[in-house]
Parts: C-alpha cells; structure tokens; sequence
C-alpha cells in the first residue's frame, strides 16, 4: 500500500463533508475517484494532498503517517496533487511553470531546465515552450498541469479531472499519457465524471456519495452496483 | 522512481542563466555613469545623477520583495532608517567607520525584516503591507521618543570629515562611483535571484500560492528570504544617504512617503522585471528634482501638478510598466523570443 486513508472525516461547519471513509492504493496502480457534484471527491483530495487537515481519521503514505504534513511538505515525499479549476502561472512561460516543478528535486537551473523539458515532452507541449501560460487553451493546461507535477517526481499522483472539457481526441491523449505516466512506474489516483475514460483506464474505482464511501472495487462490478447506479450512474447507465 | 530529498546539482550555478545582454546594459550604465561623473562639473546635474542611481538601487532592493515575491511593502522607510541611524550613530558616538556601520545596519535591518515578514507571511492578504506601514510608524516614533539618543526631531548631521574610511568624499563625483557600485550590487543580486530557484519560487508564489504549495513550495519561507535580502540592501542604502546628504531626521527618513516612492518607481517601471525599478527611478527622479528646480520657486505646487500629471499619463499609456512595454514591443517588432514575463499590478492571469 502506497497510500491509506483511515477512517478520514471532515467537517464544514455542521456538514459532514467526508464520513469516515477508508480506502487503499496499491503501489502502480490506477485508482478512479468517481461520485456525484458534492460527494467529497475534492475535498479528499486536499485531504490526502494537505491543504485541509482531517478532523478524524488519519492519512499513511509510504507506511509513515503524513496527517499533520502540510501540502509542501507532502509533495516533497513524493504525494502531488493536480487542481481541478487548473492554476497555472498565467505570466510565466510554459518552461518556466514547468521548472518551478522540477526545481523541487535540484537548485541547479540548467538540470531543472533539462527535467523541465523531459516532463514537457511526455505530456505533449514541447512545442509551446515560450508561450505565457494564461494564452494556453483549456487541453493545454490540463497537459501543463500534469507536466507540472510530474516534474517534482512523484510517487502518487492525485489527478481532479484532468479530462473535464477535453474533445475526444484530446481525451484519447490524455488517457494515452496517464498510461504512459503509470507506466514509468508512478501511482494514479483519479477523480472523473467521464464514465468510458475512468471505466477503461482505471483498475479499481471507488465511489463517493455525501461524504461516504459507497462502493468499492473493479470498474465492472462498481458499475453494476445497485448503489452507484441509484446515487450517481443512473438506470440509463445500465440500460446502454 | 528515485525520491531523493536531496537536491542535486548547484544553486550557484545560476549565474549562468543570466541573459549576457543584462551584463552589457549594467556595465554599459557604469561605464556611462563614470563618465558623466569624470566630464560634468556641474554639481547641480551630478546631484540628479546621484539621485537618480541611488533610487534605482533601493527600489530595485524594493522590488525583490515587492515585485519578485510580489508583497507590497509600504514601509520599506523602516529598513532604510535603520541602516541610516545605525551607520550614522556608529559613526558619530563610538568613530565607528559607515563602511562597517553600514553592514551592521544591513544586519539589523535583515533582522526587522524578519520581525516583519515570519508572523505576517504565515497569513494571506494584506497583513505584510499593513505590518510593514506599522513597524515604519513606530521606529520613527521611538526616534523621536529616545530623543536623548537619536537627537529627536532635531536630527543628526554628519560631521564632514573627508575621508576614504570615513565615507565621506570632498568630490561630488566620488559619490557618483559609490552610488553605480551599489546599484551594481542591487542588480546583480536581482538577476541572481531572477535566474535561481529562488526567482522561479518567488514568481510562483506571485501567480499562484496554492499551485506553488502544491508543487512543495514552503511559501512563507520563501518569501521570508526575500525580505531579509530586500530589507538588507535597503538599509545599505540608508547609509548611503546619510554620508551624502549628511543630515537625517525621524519624519523624512522614516516617512510613508518615501515608502511609497519605492514603491511606484518599480511599478513605473516594470514590477517584478529586473530593469524596471531602474528604468523608473530614471524617469521620475529627474523628473522630480528638475521640475522641483525650475518651477519650485514659481507657483506653489506646481511642480507637483506637472509630476502627478505626468506619472498619471505614464501609467495610463504603460499599465504594464515601461520594461514590459519595450519588451513586448520589442517582440511585436523583431518577433524574440519573449521576454521574462513581468508581474501584473493587478496581479490577474
């Protein structure tokens, strides 16, 4: 296990925004984080990334207890999260939002420059190396935000619907290049609305609903779980 | 997938990363500068000079923090009275040489900045500026108070005893080569910072605090150490005055005023770009001591209007400062590669 959420709670106010909910990641493989608006998919992940704290319940990564981690201090372990609202940083050039992201592992600007560039050639935007990232389309910032913190080098990276608002070419890319992340061994945690993407590339899919953990297990039998259906897939999910 | 928590490679090695094309401008500007003060006699056009070198070097020291990290300081007075008292009161009471008083003024302003910048970085919002304002306030306040000490709102004036180690110079034009080494030293500090992790952080953490958290970024760290490296230069800068001028007292040194001079020379010019509070400072300090010159004595204010009129006018045809505009323009016309983005005033993306 890579990564544990024990018993994870957390309040806003009166509302219980997260009840309890337990889960595991192996390490390498590609779990799916799916569930209705509002069922806590977000807020589990500024959870497990640090930016809330739980207020129950406790978070493992690499058998070492990270609840009372902030979110820098996570990353530097090697737990990296993506926003769902993406954030570059609009004045910068593409290269430049990128090294900020390799610049974690090394001060030497030519190294972090170098990484910068690999990271950028994985996820496909080698050729906007200059342009200022708030002039990128919406494909290209998801792409941005995914070479951004895959040039920190992690070991688990938590995705918040890097596919939302993708045609499907773009949408074929992406799952391309989460396959091809994966494949250089790193871990994939992934929130997604788009059924045919999370159904084909996760192994394992975990639900969401009020705050508390439905369903769990492989994307076949989740699918067909009389819960899910009724809280999130609906009857025409089952029909098609 | 290694996870090394140790960082490879050099820091150091950022020099390498800074464009050659600054590294011209700066010793072009020197060798300019040394000229101008080996040919002009003038002791009125040698003041403007000064002026003018000095206020590039403190709000290019401003700019670090204001602009890089993109904290405003509105009380950037408080770090350069400290370096003018401590150098000036060193000198005066206990003989002690400004050029060492100057850096224990450097090392006390570091150490305010640190007072300053460790609680207020922790919040977001306005809370540094508001700090920052404070802390101006209340050193000239107690300046006034240890009346005994700093000679209140009387002042101190610096004994002119010309000499090297004194830091006092008979020459006019002596100042001139003091002041382009310390602008010098300001941009050459700047475009390390620039080129270095520590620049890239502090742009980050400008654009965006929540990505640079995301991607490790302790971002009250970071913009700590740009305040004690702003904080530092300024007060270096304090001395400087203080042998120049040879008087200082509480309300001019340690005026919001003068904060905000700092401040607007750097947006002027290009907040966050390394040339831009030095293209500001030489825009409008002219502009301030000739107007002051040639229309001071006429109508009251007069001055003040053309001043404020023309920054207005300034700011309206440059939003984005005048380093940017050049650059962007530049870009347009010769289709560069782009230019270091600056910061946007009003900070959106």
């Amino acid at each position: 296990m890579i990564l544990q959420a024990e018993n994870v709670t957390k309040f806003f106010g009166g509302l219980a925004a997260l009840k309890g909910v337990s889960f595991g990641i192996e390490e390498g493989e590609i779990l799916g984080l799916i569930g209705p608006n509002g069922a806590g998919k977000t807020t589990l992940f500024n959870v497990l990334s640090g930016f809330f704290r739980p207020d129950q319940g406790r978070v493992v990564f690499a058998d070492e207890t990270v609840s009372h981690l902030k979110a820098p201090q996570r990353c530097r372990i090697g737990l990296v999260r993506t926003f769902q609202v993406v954030k570059p940083f609009g004045n910068l050039t593409v290269l430049q939002n990128v090294m900020v992201g390799s610049f974690l592992r090394t001060a030497d600007p030519g190294l972090a420059r170098e990484r910068a560039l690999e990271a950028m050639e994985l996820v496909g935007l080698s050729g906007r190396r200059d342009t200022a990232a708030k002039s990128l389309t919406i494909s290209d910032r998801k792409r941005l935000e995914v070479a951004r913190a895959l040039a920190t080098r992690p070991r688990l990276l938590l995705l918040d619907e890097v596919m939302a608002g993708l045609n499907p070419t773009e949408l074929v890319q992406m799952l391309d290049l989460l396959k091809r992340i994966r494949g250089q061994g790193v871990t994939l945690l992934v929130i997604e609305h788009i059924m045919a993407a999370i159904m084909t590339i996760s192994e394992r899919l975990l639900v969401l609903h009020h705050g508390e953990k439905i369903a769990e297990g492989a994307p076949r039998d989740v699918a067909g779980d009389k819960r899910v259906v009724e809280a999130y897939l609906g009857e025409e999910y089952l029909l098609a | 997938m290694s996870v090394t928590i140790r960082s490879e490679g050099s820091m150091f090695s950022a020099y390498r990363f800074i464009p050659r094309s600054s590294l011209y401008v700066l010793a072009g500007l020197a060798v300019l500068g040394a000229v101008i003060a080996f040919t002009v006699k003038d002791k009125f056009y040698l003041h403007v000079l000064i002026m003018m070198l000095f206020y590039a070097s403190i709000s290019s020291a401003w700019n670090i923090v204001g602009g890089f990290a993109g904290q405003l300081s509105l009380g950037h007075a408080a770090f350069f009275g400290i370096g003018a008292y401590t150098s000036t009161l060193l000198f005066i009471n206990l003989g002690v040489s400004p050029w060492i008083g100057m850096v224990i003024g450097g090392a006390l302003a570091t150490l305010v900045a640190g007072a300053i910048g460790y609680p207020s970085f922790r919040l977001r919002g306005p809370f540094f500026t508001l700090v920052t304002i404070a802390f101006a306030e209340v050193l000239r306040i107690l300046t006034l108070y240890a009346h005994d000490f700093t000679k209140g709102s009387i002042g101190i004036s610096v004994p002119f005893r010309p000499a090297v180690g004194n830091f006092i110079f008979r020459q006019v034009s002596a100042y001139v080569y003091v002041a382009l080494a310390f602008l010098a030293i300001t941009v050459l500090v700047s475009l390390w910072i620039e080129n270095s992790r520590l620049g890239y952080y502090l742009a980050a953490i400008r654009e965006d605090e929540d990505a640079a958290q995301a991607l490790g970024i302790d971002a009250a760290r970071y913009k700590l150490v740009a305040v004690l490296i702003s904080g530092f230069l300024t007060a270096l800068g304090g001395t400087f005055y203080a042998q120049y001028i040879f008087y200082i007292e509480p309300f001019q040194t340690f005026s919001l005023d003068f904060s905000v001079l700092l401040a607007m020379m750097a947006i002027i010019g290009g907040l966050g770009t390394v040339w831009g509070p030095v293209a500001g400072a030489f825009l409008v300090t002219p502009l301030q001591e000739l107007l002051q010159a040639q229309l001071g004595g006429e109508l009251q204010g007069l001055h003040l209007v053309v001043y404020g009129t023309v920054l207005i006018v300034v700011v309206i045809l440059l939003p984005q400062g005048i380093i940017p505009s050049i650059a962007a323009w530049g870009k347009r016309t010769f289709g560069q590669r782009e230019a270091r983005p600056a910061a946007s005033p009003k900070g959106d993306a």
